[in-house]
């Protein structure tokens, strides 16, 4: 098999897989385009994964909401930096950027959140915690 | 509490008395901006940050939560007969006569 022939990546944040475009390489920086989370290439057999370069850091988190943001053109208001500190809380104390406002330390409640990926925002105007909003 | 000379509801007098109760979670910031407010306001309160609660506890909090609001939702706060779910100043203000 060749790398051509392996079409998807899976990344660790959203568990969710996309696109492989071909010509990236093992190393090559890339973005989620599920969540936006950026990825550190690595193939692990046949299977693409990205790698989390900067996990659990302060630049990992406002890099993966703002490109979550751009993605999906929603906007944010002037509760993020409080939300953000939020966030960081839970890393700190529950290892990873759970959302701030809900109790369940789960992976599907990683910032974005599954429900948010899901269409929360689209449906109600803004997610869950009010991080991400949709814009007018 | 009650400045404002305005005459308390009896049936209210007895549990106005009581301090009112924040359950939150300690990385919301809603509910920071809730205990920040009562603060300002210089109202004294008890506060249970559930998150930071031991599995055991915190079930029983959670418990006590949705049997008050019918959900997960933070902050909860309770004031005499009112329950204020989310932050909300308006209601804070109106339910402590602020």
């Amino acid at each position: 098999m060749t790398i051509h022939e392996v079409e998807r990546v899976y990344c660790p944040v959203c568990q969710a897989k996309f696109k492989y475009v071909p010509g990236w390489n093992v190393g090559d920086l890339v973005i989620c385009t599920v969540c936006g989370q950026k990825l550190k290439l690595e193939l692990h057999g046949k299977e693409w994964v990205g790698a989390r370069p900067e996990k659990g850091q302060e630049k990992e988190l406002r890099e993966r909401i703002d490109e979550y943001a751009r993605l999906k053109g929603y906007v944010f208001n002037d509760m993020k930096e409080e939300l953000i500190e939020g966030l960081l809380e839970k890393n700190k104390r529950f290892g990873d950027f759970f959302c701030p406002c809900r109790m369940e330390h789960v992976p599907e409640y990683m910032c974005p959140c599954k429900p948010t990926r899901g269409g929360d925002v689209e449906r109600n105007g803004k997610c869950y915690c009010g991080l991400f909003w949709k814009s007018k | 509490m009650c400045t404002n000379g305005k005459m308390t509801v009896v049936g209210e007098s007895r549990s106005m008395t009581a301090k009112p109760k924040v359950y939150a979670l300690s990385t919301c910031p809603y509910c920071k901006r809730t205990k920040r407010f009562l603060d300002q306001h210089k109202v004294a309160y008890d506060h249970i940050d559930v998150d930071t609660l031991d599995d055991a506890k915190q079930d029983e909090v959670l418990e006590e939560v949705e049997k008050l609001t019918g959900r997960r939702s933070f902050p909860v706060v309770v004031i005499g007969h009112e329950i204020i779910v989310g932050h909300d100043e308006d209601k804070l203000k109106k339910a402590l006569k602020l």
